[in-house]
Protein backbone atom coordinates (compact mmCIF):
# COMPACT_ATOMS: atom_id res chain seq x y z
CA UNK A 1 0.00 0.00 0.00
CA UNK A 2 2.83 2.63 1.11
CA UNK A 3 4.89 0.74 -1.80
CA UNK A 4 2.30 1.70 -4.09
CA UNK A 5 1.44 5.26 -2.99
CA UNK A 6 5.00 6.34 -3.06
CA UNK A 7 5.72 4.67 -6.58
CA UNK A 8 2.92 6.97 -7.28
CA UNK A 9 4.33 10.14 -6.24
CA UNK A 10 7.23 9.64 -8.12
CA UNK A 11 5.26 9.19 -11.31
CA UNK A 12 5.51 12.45 -12.35
CA UNK A 13 2.32 12.95 -14.54
CA UNK A 14 -1.00 13.89 -13.53
CA UNK A 15 -3.52 11.07 -12.48
CA UNK A 16 -5.75 11.79 -15.24
CA UNK A 17 -2.78 11.88 -18.23
CA UNK A 18 -1.56 8.32 -16.27
CA UNK A 19 -5.64 7.17 -16.35
CA UNK A 20 -5.89 6.17 -12.75
CA UNK A 21 -9.36 6.24 -11.73
CA UNK A 22 -8.40 5.67 -7.89
CA UNK A 23 -5.95 8.62 -7.51
CA UNK A 24 -8.28 11.03 -10.02
CA UNK A 25 -11.09 10.35 -7.39
CA UNK A 26 -8.71 11.37 -4.71
CA UNK A 27 -7.16 14.28 -6.29
CA UNK A 28 -11.05 15.37 -7.21
CA UNK A 29 -12.00 14.80 -3.73
CA UNK A 30 -8.80 16.60 -2.50
CA UNK A 31 -9.81 19.98 -4.72
CA UNK A 32 -13.33 19.99 -4.15
CA UNK A 33 -11.89 20.38 -0.01
CA UNK A 34 -9.28 22.53 -0.98
CA UNK A 35 -11.33 25.05 -2.92
CA UNK A 36 -14.08 24.79 0.05
CA UNK A 37 -11.62 25.82 2.37
CA UNK A 38 -10.77 28.12 0.01
CA UNK A 39 -13.79 29.66 0.40
CA UNK A 40 -14.59 29.90 3.62
CA UNK A 41 -11.13 31.18 4.27
CA UNK A 42 -11.73 33.84 1.68
CA UNK A 43 -15.00 34.78 3.44
CA UNK A 44 -13.59 35.83 6.73
CA UNK A 45 -10.50 37.28 4.95
CA UNK A 46 -12.67 39.48 2.69
CA UNK A 47 -14.37 40.42 5.52
CA UNK A 48 -11.56 41.39 7.67
CA UNK A 49 -9.61 43.02 5.23
CA UNK A 50 -12.55 45.39 4.13
CA UNK A 51 -13.01 46.35 7.85
CA UNK A 52 -9.12 47.15 7.96
CA UNK A 53 -9.58 48.96 4.49
CA UNK A 54 -13.15 50.68 6.19
CA UNK A 55 -11.07 51.75 9.67
CA UNK A 56 -13.00 49.16 11.26
CA UNK A 57 -12.11 45.57 13.23
CA UNK A 58 -14.63 43.33 11.48
CA UNK A 59 -15.53 40.27 12.93
CA UNK A 60 -14.01 39.71 16.02
CA UNK A 61 -16.59 37.44 18.68
CA UNK A 62 -16.56 34.48 17.20
CA UNK A 63 -13.65 32.87 17.69
CA UNK A 64 -10.32 34.73 18.36
CA UNK A 65 -10.22 37.43 15.66
CA UNK A 66 -13.09 36.23 14.40
CA UNK A 67 -11.66 33.37 12.70
CA UNK A 68 -15.04 30.73 13.31
CA UNK A 69 -17.06 33.62 11.94
CA UNK A 70 -17.70 31.60 8.38
CA UNK A 71 -18.71 28.50 10.32
CA UNK A 72 -21.00 30.37 12.31
CA UNK A 73 -22.66 31.92 9.10
CA UNK A 74 -22.82 28.39 7.48
CA UNK A 75 -24.34 26.61 10.57
CA UNK A 76 -27.12 29.96 10.23
CA UNK A 77 -27.53 29.25 6.79
CA UNK A 78 -27.84 25.81 7.27
CA UNK A 79 -30.85 26.26 9.66
CA UNK A 80 -33.01 29.18 7.82
CA UNK A 81 -36.08 28.11 6.25
CA UNK A 82 -35.57 27.08 2.49
CA UNK A 83 -37.88 29.80 0.81
CA UNK A 84 -39.88 28.92 -2.78
CA UNK A 85 -41.62 31.71 -3.95
CA UNK A 86 -45.27 30.81 -5.23
CA UNK A 87 -45.72 30.46 -8.85
CA UNK A 88 -42.02 29.58 -8.98
CA UNK A 89 -40.65 26.86 -11.62
CA UNK A 90 -40.12 24.61 -8.79
CA UNK A 91 -37.70 22.17 -10.97
CA UNK A 92 -35.59 25.36 -12.14
CA UNK A 93 -35.51 26.90 -9.04
CA UNK A 94 -34.34 24.04 -7.74
CA UNK A 95 -31.39 23.34 -10.51
CA UNK A 96 -30.43 26.80 -10.81
CA UNK A 97 -27.87 26.55 -7.75
CA UNK A 98 -26.85 23.29 -8.74
CA UNK A 99 -25.97 24.07 -12.53
CA UNK A 100 -24.03 27.35 -10.92
CA UNK A 101 -22.24 25.33 -8.50
CA UNK A 102 -21.39 22.88 -10.78
CA UNK A 103 -19.62 24.94 -13.21
CA UNK A 104 -17.75 26.45 -11.27
CA UNK A 105 -16.36 23.62 -9.64
CA UNK A 106 -15.95 21.95 -13.17
CA UNK A 107 -12.99 24.20 -14.58
CA UNK A 108 -10.82 23.12 -11.54
CA UNK A 109 -10.60 19.90 -13.30
CA UNK A 110 -7.65 21.34 -15.33
CA UNK A 111 -6.12 23.96 -12.80
CA UNK A 112 -2.56 23.15 -12.38
CA UNK A 113 -1.34 23.45 -8.71
CA UNK A 114 1.90 21.66 -9.80
CA UNK A 115 3.41 19.72 -12.97
CA UNK A 116 1.49 16.76 -11.42
CA UNK A 117 -0.75 18.23 -9.03
CA UNK A 118 -3.89 18.49 -11.46
CA UNK A 119 -6.33 16.40 -12.04
CA UNK A 120 -5.98 16.08 -15.38
CA UNK A 121 -3.85 17.95 -18.36
CA UNK A 122 -6.39 18.66 -21.64
CA UNK A 123 -4.56 19.93 -24.91
CA UNK A 124 -7.96 22.29 -25.17
CA UNK A 125 -7.39 23.51 -21.00
CA UNK A 126 -8.02 26.94 -21.08
CA UNK A 127 -10.81 26.78 -23.80
CA UNK A 128 -12.21 23.98 -21.34
CA UNK A 129 -11.96 26.33 -18.28
CA UNK A 130 -13.49 29.73 -20.55
CA UNK A 131 -16.25 27.56 -21.86
CA UNK A 132 -17.37 25.45 -18.94
CA UNK A 133 -17.11 28.98 -16.70
CA UNK A 134 -19.91 30.98 -19.40
CA UNK A 135 -22.08 27.80 -18.99
CA UNK A 136 -22.65 29.58 -15.77
CA UNK A 137 -24.81 32.56 -16.90
CA UNK A 138 -27.05 29.70 -17.70
CA UNK A 139 -27.56 29.44 -14.29
CA UNK A 140 -27.51 32.68 -13.28
CA UNK A 141 -30.69 33.66 -15.80
CA UNK A 142 -32.24 30.30 -14.43
CA UNK A 143 -32.21 31.50 -11.15
CA UNK A 144 -34.08 34.50 -12.22
CA UNK A 145 -36.38 33.14 -14.92
CA UNK A 146 -38.00 30.33 -12.20
CA UNK A 147 -37.92 32.79 -9.20
CA UNK A 148 -41.49 34.21 -10.79
CA UNK A 149 -40.04 37.72 -9.61
CA UNK A 150 -39.24 40.76 -11.38
CA UNK A 151 -36.38 42.12 -9.60
CA UNK A 152 -34.53 38.47 -10.25
CA UNK A 153 -35.67 38.41 -13.87
CA UNK A 154 -33.82 42.26 -14.64
CA UNK A 155 -31.21 41.24 -12.50
CA UNK A 156 -30.62 38.01 -14.16
CA UNK A 157 -30.74 39.74 -17.46
CA UNK A 158 -28.03 42.27 -16.82
CA UNK A 159 -25.95 39.38 -15.49
CA UNK A 160 -26.27 37.24 -18.60
CA UNK A 161 -25.71 40.51 -21.28
CA UNK A 162 -22.81 41.54 -18.87
CA UNK A 163 -20.86 37.90 -18.59
CA UNK A 164 -21.28 37.39 -22.23
CA UNK A 165 -20.20 40.74 -23.34
CA UNK A 166 -16.99 40.70 -20.82
CA UNK A 167 -16.47 37.26 -22.14
CA UNK A 168 -15.05 38.67 -25.44
CA UNK A 169 -12.69 40.69 -24.21
CA UNK A 170 -11.33 38.12 -21.65
CA UNK A 171 -10.92 35.08 -24.57
CA UNK A 172 -9.12 37.86 -26.69
CA UNK A 173 -6.42 38.56 -24.17
CA UNK A 174 -6.31 34.66 -23.90
CA UNK A 175 -5.54 34.09 -27.44
CA UNK A 176 -2.45 36.71 -27.06
CA UNK A 177 -0.99 34.62 -24.17
CA UNK A 178 -1.49 31.05 -26.29
CA UNK A 179 0.38 32.87 -28.82
CA UNK A 180 3.25 33.78 -27.19
CA UNK A 181 2.99 29.71 -26.26
CA UNK A 182 4.77 29.03 -30.07
CA UNK A 183 7.70 31.94 -29.56
CA UNK A 184 10.58 29.31 -29.08
CA UNK A 185 9.09 25.91 -29.59
CA UNK A 186 7.12 26.68 -32.67
CA UNK A 187 4.50 24.61 -31.14
CA UNK A 188 1.71 26.82 -29.25
CA UNK A 189 -0.46 24.92 -26.69
CA UNK A 190 -4.01 25.62 -24.68
CA UNK A 191 -3.09 22.97 -22.56
CA UNK A 192 -2.57 24.79 -18.87
CA UNK A 193 0.04 22.51 -17.52
CA UNK A 194 1.69 23.17 -21.48
CA UNK A 195 1.47 26.70 -21.20
CA UNK A 196 3.07 27.28 -17.54
CA UNK A 197 6.11 25.18 -19.44
CA UNK A 198 6.48 27.41 -22.47
CA UNK A 199 6.54 29.85 -19.92
CA UNK A 200 9.81 27.98 -18.12
CA UNK A 201 11.61 27.11 -21.44
CA UNK A 202 10.92 30.94 -22.71
CA UNK A 203 12.52 31.96 -19.34
CA UNK A 204 9.72 34.53 -19.33
CA UNK A 205 6.40 34.78 -17.15
CA UNK A 206 3.74 36.06 -20.12
CA UNK A 207 3.13 39.06 -18.10
CA UNK A 208 6.36 40.23 -19.40
CA UNK A 209 7.19 39.16 -22.53
CA UNK A 210 7.08 41.86 -25.10
CA UNK A 211 6.89 43.95 -22.31
CA UNK A 212 3.95 46.20 -22.78
CA UNK A 213 1.80 43.59 -24.72
CA UNK A 214 1.85 40.35 -22.07
CA UNK A 215 1.11 43.26 -18.90
CA UNK A 216 -1.88 44.97 -21.50
CA UNK A 217 -3.04 41.71 -21.96
CA UNK A 218 -3.22 40.41 -18.10
CA UNK A 219 -4.33 43.92 -17.39
CA UNK A 220 -7.85 43.68 -19.65
CA UNK A 221 -7.43 40.02 -18.80
CA UNK A 222 -7.76 41.29 -14.53
CA UNK A 223 -10.49 44.01 -15.37
CA UNK A 224 -13.36 41.48 -17.45
CA UNK A 225 -12.42 38.59 -15.09
CA UNK A 226 -14.13 41.05 -11.92
CA UNK A 227 -17.24 41.98 -14.49
CA UNK A 228 -17.29 38.43 -15.43
CA UNK A 229 -17.62 37.05 -11.90
CA UNK A 230 -20.17 40.16 -11.12
CA UNK A 231 -17.96 41.50 -8.38
CA UNK A 232 -17.83 45.09 -7.16
CA UNK A 233 -17.50 47.76 -9.12
CA UNK A 234 -19.17 45.65 -12.04
CA UNK A 235 -21.68 43.93 -9.46
CA UNK A 236 -25.09 45.54 -11.32
CA UNK A 237 -26.85 42.50 -11.35
CA UNK A 238 -26.82 42.59 -7.60
CA UNK A 239 -26.93 47.00 -6.97
CA UNK A 240 -29.41 46.59 -4.28
CA UNK A 241 -30.12 50.44 -4.54
CA UNK A 242 -32.08 49.17 -7.76
CA UNK A 243 -32.60 45.38 -7.91
CA UNK A 244 -33.20 44.48 -4.13
CA UNK A 245 -30.45 41.54 -4.51
CA UNK A 246 -30.61 40.97 -8.33
CA UNK A 247 -31.13 37.13 -9.09
CA UNK A 248 -30.71 35.74 -5.44
CA UNK A 249 -33.41 37.91 -4.26
CA UNK A 250 -35.78 34.80 -3.94
CA UNK A 251 -32.97 32.47 -2.47
CA UNK A 252 -32.24 31.78 1.18
CA UNK A 253 -30.67 29.47 3.11
CA UNK A 254 -28.74 26.53 1.82
CA UNK A 255 -29.54 27.52 -1.65
CA UNK A 256 -28.37 30.95 -1.20
CA UNK A 257 -25.21 29.21 0.12
CA UNK A 258 -24.46 27.68 -2.71
CA UNK A 259 -24.42 30.91 -5.41
CA UNK A 260 -22.48 32.27 -2.48
CA UNK A 261 -19.91 29.25 -3.05
CA UNK A 262 -20.41 29.52 -6.77
CA UNK A 263 -19.15 32.88 -6.83
CA UNK A 264 -16.28 32.19 -5.08
CA UNK A 265 -14.84 29.42 -6.69
CA UNK A 266 -15.74 30.94 -9.72
CA UNK A 267 -13.68 34.07 -8.51
CA UNK A 268 -10.81 31.74 -7.65
CA UNK A 269 -11.02 29.63 -11.28
CA UNK A 270 -10.24 32.64 -12.92
CA UNK A 271 -7.81 33.65 -11.22
CA UNK A 272 -6.09 30.54 -12.00
CA UNK A 273 -6.69 30.98 -15.01
CA UNK A 274 -4.58 34.58 -14.62
CA UNK A 275 -2.31 33.16 -12.77
CA UNK A 276 -1.50 29.81 -14.88
CA UNK A 277 -1.19 32.27 -18.20
CA UNK A 278 0.84 35.52 -17.39
CA UNK A 279 2.40 34.88 -14.20
CA UNK A 280 4.00 31.49 -14.73
CA UNK A 281 1.38 29.00 -12.79
CA UNK A 282 3.41 27.14 -9.93
CA UNK A 283 6.95 28.52 -11.30
CA UNK A 284 8.66 30.06 -8.37
CA UNK A 285 9.76 33.57 -8.42
CA UNK A 286 12.62 33.99 -11.01
CA UNK A 287 13.38 30.28 -11.95
CA UNK A 288 16.65 31.13 -14.24
CA UNK A 289 17.91 34.58 -12.78
CA UNK A 290 18.42 33.17 -9.52
CA UNK A 291 19.06 29.36 -10.88
CA UNK A 292 20.89 26.48 -9.37
CA UNK A 293 20.45 24.32 -6.40
CA UNK A 294 21.29 26.71 -3.68
CA UNK A 295 18.51 28.99 -4.50
CA UNK A 296 15.90 26.18 -5.43
CA UNK A 297 16.82 25.15 -1.36
CA UNK A 298 16.22 28.56 -0.21
CA UNK A 299 13.04 29.08 -2.35
CA UNK A 300 11.36 25.53 -1.04
CA UNK A 301 12.23 26.37 2.56
CA UNK A 302 9.90 29.51 1.79
CA UNK A 303 6.61 27.84 2.44
CA UNK A 304 7.51 25.99 5.70
CA UNK A 305 9.36 29.30 6.70
CA UNK A 306 5.91 31.13 6.03
CA UNK A 307 3.53 28.44 8.26
CA UNK A 308 5.84 28.97 10.80
CA UNK A 309 6.11 32.92 11.07
CA UNK A 310 2.08 32.96 11.12
CA UNK A 311 2.05 30.10 13.53
CA UNK A 312 4.92 32.80 15.16
CA UNK A 313 2.32 35.81 14.34
CA UNK A 314 -0.86 34.16 16.12
CA UNK A 315 1.16 33.40 19.46
CA UNK A 316 2.11 36.65 19.40
CA UNK A 317 -1.49 38.04 18.94
CA UNK A 318 -2.29 35.37 21.96
CA UNK A 319 0.09 37.14 24.23
CA UNK A 320 -1.13 40.21 23.36
CA UNK A 321 -5.04 39.40 24.08
CA UNK A 322 -6.78 41.06 27.45
CA UNK A 323 -6.13 38.63 30.14
CA UNK A 324 -10.18 38.23 30.82
CA UNK A 325 -11.64 34.92 32.07
CA UNK A 326 -14.63 35.35 29.31
CA UNK A 327 -11.07 35.20 26.56
CA UNK A 328 -10.30 31.95 28.10
CA UNK A 329 -11.72 29.90 25.27
CA UNK A 330 -10.28 32.34 22.48
CA UNK A 331 -6.80 32.42 23.93
CA UNK A 332 -6.42 28.35 24.08
CA UNK A 333 -8.18 28.42 20.77
CA UNK A 334 -5.90 31.40 18.77
CA UNK A 335 -3.00 29.38 20.50
CA UNK A 336 -3.78 25.92 19.56
CA UNK A 337 -4.55 27.31 16.13
CA UNK A 338 -0.75 28.73 16.02
CA UNK A 339 0.80 25.61 17.49
CA UNK A 340 -1.02 23.88 14.51
CA UNK A 341 0.65 26.32 11.48
CA UNK A 342 3.90 26.52 12.95
CA UNK A 343 3.68 22.15 13.02
CA UNK A 344 2.04 22.31 9.36
CA UNK A 345 5.11 24.79 8.63
CA UNK A 346 7.34 22.72 10.18
CA UNK A 347 5.93 19.52 8.32
CA UNK A 348 6.67 21.39 4.99
CA UNK A 349 10.13 21.68 6.09
CA UNK A 350 10.77 18.17 5.48
CA UNK A 351 12.61 17.86 2.45
CA UNK A 352 10.56 14.82 0.85
CA UNK A 353 7.21 16.97 1.81
CA UNK A 354 8.81 20.60 0.26
CA UNK A 355 9.78 19.58 -3.12
CA UNK A 356 5.89 18.69 -3.52
CA UNK A 357 4.20 21.70 -1.85
CA UNK A 358 6.21 24.22 -3.07
CA UNK A 359 4.85 24.14 -6.70
CA UNK A 360 0.81 24.42 -4.68
CA UNK A 361 2.21 27.29 -2.68
CA UNK A 362 3.49 29.30 -5.41
CA UNK A 363 0.59 29.39 -7.14
CA UNK A 364 -1.70 29.86 -4.42
CA UNK A 365 -0.12 33.04 -3.57
CA UNK A 366 -0.63 34.13 -6.92
CA UNK A 367 -4.38 33.29 -7.10
CA UNK A 368 -3.92 34.79 -3.71
CA UNK A 369 -2.96 38.06 -5.03
CA UNK A 370 -5.86 38.08 -7.46
CA UNK A 371 -8.45 37.78 -4.79
CA UNK A 372 -7.04 40.26 -2.52
CA UNK A 373 -7.35 42.52 -5.72
CA UNK A 374 -10.92 41.53 -5.88
CA UNK A 375 -11.19 42.69 -2.26
CA UNK A 376 -9.41 45.66 -2.93
CA UNK A 377 -11.36 46.89 -5.68
CA UNK A 378 -14.67 46.20 -3.65
CA UNK A 379 -13.68 48.97 -1.05
CA UNK A 380 -12.06 51.38 -3.31
CA UNK A 381 -14.26 51.66 -6.42
CA UNK A 382 -17.86 53.03 -6.69
CA UNK A 383 -20.60 50.76 -8.77
CA UNK A 384 -20.55 51.32 -12.25
CA UNK A 385 -23.77 52.54 -14.48
CA UNK A 386 -25.35 49.78 -16.32
CA UNK A 387 -24.42 52.25 -20.00
CA UNK A 388 -20.82 53.05 -18.55
CA UNK A 389 -19.97 49.24 -17.63
CA UNK A 390 -21.03 47.92 -21.41
CA UNK A 391 -18.90 51.10 -22.77
CA UNK A 392 -15.91 49.74 -21.07
CA UNK A 393 -16.17 46.52 -22.31
CA UNK A 394 -17.17 46.86 -25.91
CA UNK A 395 -15.56 50.22 -26.42
CA UNK A 396 -12.34 50.03 -24.23
CA UNK A 397 -11.46 46.74 -23.48
CA UNK A 398 -12.36 44.87 -26.82
CA UNK A 399 -10.46 47.23 -28.89
CA UNK A 400 -7.67 47.13 -26.42
CA UNK A 401 -7.54 42.80 -26.34
CA UNK A 402 -7.86 42.92 -29.86
CA UNK A 403 -4.92 45.42 -30.56
CA UNK A 404 -3.13 43.41 -28.18
CA UNK A 405 -3.79 39.95 -30.20
CA UNK A 406 -2.20 41.73 -33.03
CA UNK A 407 0.67 43.18 -31.64
CA UNK A 408 1.59 40.01 -30.13
CA UNK A 409 1.10 38.00 -33.79
CA UNK A 410 3.43 41.00 -35.14
CA UNK A 411 5.83 41.31 -32.99
CA UNK A 412 5.83 37.64 -32.44
CA UNK A 413 6.62 37.09 -36.43
CA UNK A 414 9.14 39.35 -36.61
CA UNK A 415 11.24 37.50 -33.51
CA UNK A 416 10.52 34.23 -35.02
CA UNK A 417 11.89 35.98 -38.99
CA UNK A 418 14.61 37.37 -37.16
CA UNK A 419 15.82 34.31 -35.69
CA UNK A 420 15.18 32.61 -38.69
CA UNK A 421 17.22 35.13 -41.12
CA UNK A 422 20.13 35.02 -38.70
CA UNK A 423 20.13 31.06 -38.11
CA UNK A 424 20.39 31.29 -42.31
CA UNK A 425 23.29 33.29 -41.76
CA UNK A 426 25.24 31.93 -39.52
CA UNK A 427 24.31 28.50 -41.59
CA UNK A 428 26.24 30.03 -44.97
CA UNK A 429 29.32 31.22 -42.97
CA UNK B 1 -9.22 67.30 -23.06
CA UNK B 2 -5.48 68.04 -22.73
CA UNK B 3 -2.84 65.53 -23.47
CA UNK B 4 -1.70 65.23 -19.36
CA UNK B 5 -5.70 64.86 -19.15
CA UNK B 6 -5.89 61.77 -21.64
CA UNK B 7 -2.71 59.99 -19.99
CA UNK B 8 -4.17 59.99 -16.73
CA UNK B 9 -7.48 58.99 -17.79
CA UNK B 10 -5.97 55.85 -19.93
CA UNK B 11 -3.48 55.05 -16.83
CA UNK B 12 -6.21 55.27 -14.17
CA UNK B 13 -4.35 57.59 -12.39
CA UNK B 14 -7.25 58.26 -10.44
CA UNK B 15 -8.59 54.86 -9.42
CA UNK B 16 -4.81 53.99 -8.33
CA UNK B 17 -4.84 56.59 -5.98
CA UNK B 18 -8.09 55.66 -4.52
CA UNK B 19 -7.02 52.34 -4.04
CA UNK B 20 -3.50 53.40 -2.54
CA UNK B 21 -6.35 55.55 0.04
CA UNK B 22 -7.92 52.65 0.75
CA UNK B 23 -4.35 50.58 0.96
CA UNK B 24 -3.18 52.70 3.28
CA UNK B 25 -6.01 52.54 5.77
CA UNK B 26 -5.14 48.85 7.04
CA UNK B 27 -2.51 50.01 9.24
CA UNK B 28 -3.94 48.88 12.66
CA UNK B 29 -3.02 52.29 14.20
CA UNK B 30 -5.97 53.96 11.97
CA UNK B 31 -8.45 51.87 13.79
CA UNK B 32 -11.36 53.37 14.96
CA UNK B 33 -13.67 51.15 16.49
CA UNK B 34 -13.88 49.53 19.90
CA UNK B 35 -15.08 46.36 21.21
CA UNK B 36 -17.32 47.96 23.55
CA UNK B 37 -17.68 46.68 26.65
CA UNK B 38 -14.08 45.41 26.83
CA UNK B 39 -12.81 48.48 25.50
CA UNK B 40 -14.37 51.81 26.69
CA UNK B 41 -14.36 54.92 25.02
CA UNK B 42 -12.30 58.05 26.62
CA UNK B 43 -14.58 60.72 27.52
CA UNK B 44 -13.94 64.25 27.63
CA UNK B 45 -14.82 66.15 31.02
CA UNK B 46 -16.28 68.29 29.12
CA UNK B 47 -19.27 65.80 28.01
CA UNK B 48 -22.66 66.27 29.69
CA UNK B 49 -24.02 63.02 31.04
CA UNK B 50 -25.39 61.39 33.51
CA UNK B 51 -26.16 64.60 36.24
CA UNK B 52 -24.75 64.51 40.05
CA UNK B 53 -24.77 66.10 43.14
CA UNK B 54 -21.35 66.77 43.81
CA UNK B 55 -19.63 66.64 47.52
CA UNK B 56 -17.02 68.25 49.26
CA UNK B 57 -13.44 66.35 50.74
CA UNK B 58 -16.26 65.80 54.10
CA UNK B 59 -18.50 64.20 52.15
CA UNK B 60 -21.17 66.58 52.73
CA UNK B 61 -22.81 67.42 49.62
CA UNK B 62 -22.37 71.16 48.16
CA UNK B 63 -26.05 71.82 47.54
CA UNK B 64 -27.00 74.95 49.79
CA UNK B 65 -31.06 74.25 48.34
CA UNK B 66 -31.28 77.47 46.63
CA UNK B 67 -33.29 76.14 43.78
CA UNK B 68 -31.30 78.10 41.31
CA UNK B 69 -31.10 74.69 38.97
CA UNK B 70 -34.52 74.42 39.34
CA UNK B 71 -35.71 78.03 38.18
CA UNK B 72 -33.07 77.77 35.53
CA UNK B 73 -34.73 74.42 33.83
CA UNK B 74 -36.01 75.09 30.50
CA UNK B 75 -37.89 71.84 31.42
CA UNK B 76 -38.61 72.06 35.04
CA UNK B 77 -37.54 68.97 35.71
CA UNK B 78 -35.83 69.61 38.75
CA UNK B 79 -37.43 70.04 42.32
CA UNK B 80 -35.52 70.97 44.94
CA UNK B 81 -37.03 70.15 48.67
CA UNK B 82 -35.72 72.00 51.68
CA UNK B 83 -36.14 72.67 55.10
CA UNK B 84 -35.42 75.32 57.54
CA UNK B 85 -32.94 74.66 60.10
CA UNK B 86 -34.23 76.13 63.19
CA UNK B 87 -30.80 76.41 64.97
CA UNK B 88 -28.33 78.13 62.30
CA UNK B 89 -31.12 79.61 60.23
CA UNK B 90 -30.14 78.28 57.07
CA UNK B 91 -31.66 76.47 54.12
CA UNK B 92 -30.78 72.17 54.72
CA UNK B 93 -31.28 69.87 51.50
CA UNK B 94 -33.91 67.02 52.06
CA UNK B 95 -34.99 65.52 48.40
CA UNK B 96 -33.23 66.53 45.00
CA UNK B 97 -35.67 65.10 42.22
CA UNK B 98 -34.02 64.93 38.46
CA UNK B 99 -36.08 63.43 35.70
CA UNK B 100 -33.66 62.38 33.46
CA UNK B 101 -36.13 61.14 31.12
CA UNK B 102 -37.33 64.99 30.16
CA UNK B 103 -33.42 66.57 30.37
CA UNK B 104 -32.34 67.38 26.93
CA UNK B 105 -28.41 68.25 28.91
CA UNK B 106 -28.41 71.33 28.08
CA UNK B 107 -26.72 72.11 31.19
CA UNK B 108 -28.05 75.32 31.92
CA UNK B 109 -28.38 74.08 35.45
CA UNK B 110 -24.92 73.41 35.84
CA UNK B 111 -24.09 77.30 34.81
CA UNK B 112 -26.72 78.32 37.23
CA UNK B 113 -25.50 76.52 40.15
CA UNK B 114 -23.64 79.36 42.62
CA UNK B 115 -21.78 76.17 44.87
CA UNK B 116 -20.77 74.05 41.47
CA UNK B 117 -23.20 71.71 43.26
CA UNK B 118 -25.08 70.06 40.13
CA UNK B 119 -22.97 68.85 37.34
CA UNK B 120 -23.39 67.07 34.39
CA UNK B 121 -20.73 64.05 34.26
CA UNK B 122 -19.40 61.76 32.08
CA UNK B 123 -20.73 59.02 32.29
CA UNK B 124 -22.67 58.01 29.23
CA UNK B 125 -24.06 54.36 29.85
CA UNK B 126 -27.69 55.66 30.63
CA UNK B 127 -29.85 53.04 29.16
CA UNK B 128 -32.97 51.57 31.38
CA UNK B 129 -35.34 48.99 31.04
CA UNK B 130 -37.93 51.14 32.40
CA UNK B 131 -39.35 54.64 32.43
CA UNK B 132 -40.06 55.19 36.12
CA UNK B 133 -35.75 54.28 36.56
CA UNK B 134 -35.25 57.99 34.97
CA UNK B 135 -36.85 59.52 37.81
CA UNK B 136 -33.58 59.71 40.07
CA UNK B 137 -33.35 60.62 43.49
CA UNK B 138 -30.86 62.11 45.80
CA UNK B 139 -28.78 58.42 46.30
CA UNK B 140 -28.58 57.80 42.63
CA UNK B 141 -27.17 61.80 42.31
CA UNK B 142 -24.75 61.43 45.07
CA UNK B 143 -22.98 58.37 44.47
CA UNK B 144 -24.21 57.49 40.34
CA UNK B 145 -26.75 54.82 38.97
CA UNK B 146 -25.98 51.28 40.20
CA UNK B 147 -25.26 48.95 37.71
CA UNK B 148 -25.86 45.52 37.76
CA UNK B 149 -22.44 43.63 36.11
CA UNK B 150 -23.74 40.39 34.38
CA UNK B 151 -21.32 37.86 34.07
CA UNK B 152 -20.56 35.58 31.32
Amino acid sequence: MIDYIVGYLHSGVTPGEAGNLFWETIYVLLVFLGISIGVIFMNWFERKVMAHMQVRIGPMRVGPHGLLQPIADALKLIIKEDLMPSGADKIVFWFAPVCVVMTAFCGFIVVPFGRTHAITDMNIGVLFMLGVSSLGVLGVIMAGWASNSQYPLMGSLRSGAQMVSYEVAMCMSVVSAVMMTSLVTGTGTMSMIGIVQAQEQQHMWFAFSFFPVGLTALGVFAIAMVAETNRAPFDLPEAESELVAGFLTEYSGFRWSLFFLAEYAGMMAVSAIAATLWLGGWLRPFPHLLGGAAWDTAFSLVPGLGFLLLGALCLFYTARMPKLRSMRGNLIGLAAFGAFLALLGAFMLLPAVRIRVQDIFWFTIKVGFFMYLYIWYRTTFPRYRFDQLMKIGWKFLLPISIGVVVLTAVIGVRQELLALVFSSWGGGR
Amino acid sequence: MTVGEMLRRFFLVDLLKGMWVTFRHQNPADLVTEQYPLQRPEISDRFRGQPRLMKDENGKVLCTACGACALACPEKLIKVGSVRDPETKKKVLTEFDFDLGRCMFCGLCEEACPSDAIMLSPDYELALYTREGMELQRPQLENGIERKVYEK
